[in-house]
């Protein structure tokens, strides 16, 4: 009963804030609980029978988790997550506050959570995760000051307190020599795709830097094939067709994490067919080429969060797009950031809008891309973009950065992602 | 037929942190709207570089690959000499300008040679100096941004310009311009942004094989999206608009 009454005291702060704005103030219990009882986050987390299970690294953390989520529930397990907004540290202790009983425990067999690397460095001394799942080490907007070489310490010290296994994408050089600094008792799970899927993507999968080598059969488990939503990947239980949330090598490299991290949690009870079936059923992800009809429009909604994935969602459009509007916000604090992506493929922009539209277009001019129209008022834009007929090729695309898509689905009313509730 | 116009990308694989080595890009496409042949060639760590070039551009890159891409730049150096004595455009930005120069003190105190193009030295900032940066200069009013954590100093005599708002060079002044070498830390497309100045460097990488460069009209219509794209920036700043 120890944290007993930092418990308390965070549950009544949590419906205090809760009665003062509605929805929101979910991270100030957790920023009360924190402060009375510092040991809470770590005592929690390290209570649960099966362990702990962390997710981290640059990109792919939310998808990787999810199909995780879904592959251990399959099998039975009663699994603790955190939603992928409260990854930090107040808002991880107030998600746990939601379900903590007074002794602090949470029932379950065992927790999956997704950390950011910073955050998860932080908080990692006081953890004793069973496994660690690393998907690679990017290059994003936030981080870019920071060297690749400080994200992979940051990984590398979430990676040294695993008990059981690491789980290493085998295509990311600095992953895979971090994999050799691990301590000789703990096991090393690979995934990595083929040399003929990565050469699919003439720029690479984004990572800040590529293995030269790639895995061969055995070694761990490879993406042999992608095609739109379908991959195929070979385990050492059997090859497998995989349904991708979306389209796109990175889901496909999402699901071989998933998988092989479910395969080092449940040991002789991972099941090949339960598994892929469940990873198959993750709904299509808001943003991240999923099809939604809006305003009884067809239209597909594409998330670029850094020039790694916008490259590789201009490579994977639909040619011949006829509709494209592109939307960059205030979250691109210095457009620059995108300029080593060729959009030259998307050939044709109906509308660029976001506040950063003029900048967006100045790019898209200097890649050929003919800009019909600059708005900057995105409602505007969208409304506009909405009331043209529907194409004769291709779906109406929508562009966008983090806040653009956050704007784009205020302003339609759009229900939030099912990642986003928590 | 005249020779194309050969804009050469110094180590885009190691210096293009932040979209820089995209001013090849804008130089070559300018040159074509101008009635230009144009071609980029990058150019990456051991590659040889071309017989003939008109010119240059350098980017920026992380702290991390620094000694990487100084060593990579070593062999070159003579060449990259030569080619400035005899006035061949050069932008450098950022982490590119600062290796032309004297040398560099990193975070941690250690200084590195540079290769000594052109005069001044990277000295340590108390802090990382991020934001908008703009600069009266002799190309008109130019907008960029800025993100490094060091100034610069010997370039008092040639800057690019004085700055109007953002920290350069951290003495009232940014950039520098020693003969046909443009030095700033203004990063990312500067030129795009900033079409006055990607247009005297056409002009020079042209006028040295008796040719005239003209802005051509596909130019003129990109230029209003750029002065759009600064004119918001001057607002947020609280400047006049052009
Ligand atoms: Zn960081």
């Amino acid at each position: 009963m120890r944290y007993a009454p930092a418990i308390l005291i965070g549950r009544v702060v949590r419906r205090v804030a809760r009665w003062r704005k509605p929805g929101g103030g979910s991270a100030i219990p957790g920023l009360i609980v924190n402060r009375i009882a510092p040991g809470f986050l770590a005592s929690t987390l390290n209570s649960f029978p099966e362990g702990l299970v962390i997710v981290t690294g640059s990109s792919g953390k939310s998808t990787t988790t999810k199909m995780l989520v879904a592959v251990l529930r399959a099998n039975g397990k009663k699994v603790f997550t955190n939603p992928s907004t409260a990854n930090i540290s107040q808002g991880l202790t107030s998600a746990l506050l939601e379900q903590a009983d007074l002794t602090g425990r949470i029932p379950g067999d065992l927790a999956v959570l997704e950390m950011d690397e910073g955050h998860g460095a932080l908080v990692a001394a006081t953890l004793r995760p069973r496994v660690v799942a690393l998907t690679n080490v990017m290059v994003d907007q936030i981080d870019r000051f920071h060297d690749s070489q400080m994200v992979a310490a940051m990984l590398g010290r979430i990676a040294s307190r695993a008990t059981q296994a690491v789980v290493i994408n085998a295509d990311d050089e600095y992953l895979s020599r971090l994999a050799g600094t691990l301590a000789p008792a703990i096991q090393v799970e690979r995934y990595g795709v083929t040399a003929e899927v990565l050469a699919e993507n003439p720029r690479g999968l984004g990572y800040a830097q590529t293995s030269s080598r790639r895995l061969v059969s055995g070694e761990g488990i490879v993406v042999t094939q992608v095609n739109g939503r379908h991959a195929e990947l070979e385990l050492p239980e059997g090859r497998a067709t995989v349904e991708l949330p979306a389209r796109g090598t990175h889901y496909a490299v999402d699901a071989a994490t998933a998988l092989a991290t479910a395969r080092a949690v449940l040991g002789d009870a991972f099941d090949l067919q339960s598994a892929v079936k469940a990873v198959s059923a993750i709904p299509p992800v808001f943003g991240r080429g999923e099809i939604a009809t809006v305003q009884g429009k067809r239209v597909e909604f594409v998330l670029v969060q850094n020039p790694a994935s916008f490259q590789l969602n201009v490579d994977s459009l639909e040619p011949d797009t006829e509709q494209v509007l592109v939307a960059v916000g205030s979250d691109v604090r210095d457009p620059s950031y995108f300029w080593p992506v060729d959009t030259s493929g998307i050939g044709r922009v109906l509308i660029a809008s976001g506040s950063k539209a003029h900048d967006i277009a100045l790019q898209l001019a200097y890649d050929d891309v003919t800009v019909e129209r600059i708005e900057p008022d995105l409602g505007l834009a969208l409304d506009d973009f909405l009331a043209l007929p529907d194409p004769a090729r291709g779906l109406k695309t929508i562009i966008f950065s983090a806040d653009s898509m956050r704007r784009t689905r205020a302003h339609l009313g759009l229900a939030t992602n099912s990642e986003e509730l928590a | 037929m005249t020779r194309p116009l050969t804009v050469v990308s110094l180590l885009p694989e190691l210096l293009d942190t932040n979209g820089d080595a995209s001013n090849a890009r804008v130089l070559a496409q300018r040159a074509r709207w101008a009635g230009h042949g144009a071609s980029v060639v990058p150019v990456t760590a051991g590659e040889a570089l071309p017989a003939a070039v008109d010119a240059v551009v350098l980017g920026s890159g992380v702290d991390a690959d620094f000694e990487a891409a100084r060593g990579a730049l070593l062999p070159l150096a003579e060449t990259l000499r030569e080619w400035v004595s005899a006035g061949v455009p050069v932008l450098a930005v950022g982490t590119g300008w600062e290796l032309l120069s004297w040398g560099v003190e990193l975070a941690d105190g250690h200084v590195i040679e540079g290769l000594g193009v052109i005069p001044g030295r990277a000295v340590r900032s108390p802090a990382r100096l991020t934001g908008d940066l703009v600069v009266s200069s002799r190309f008109g009013r130019l907008i960029g941004f800025e993100n490094h954590a060091r100034y610069y100093v010997g370039a008092e005599g040639s800057p690019l310009g004085r700055t109007v708002s953002g920290t350069g060079n951290g003495s009232g002044i940014e950039g520098v311009i020693v003969g046909s070498v443009i030095g700033t830390h203004m990063h990312g497309p500067v030129l795009a942004r900033n079409p006055a100045l990607g247009d005297h460097i056409l002009t020079v990488a042209l006028g040295r094989d008796g040719r005239s460069y003209a802005r051509g009209g596909r130019s003129a219509e990109v230029d209003e999206i750029a002065k759009a794209a600064r004119n918001q920036i001057a607002v947020r700043l609280g400047l006049a608009t052009e």
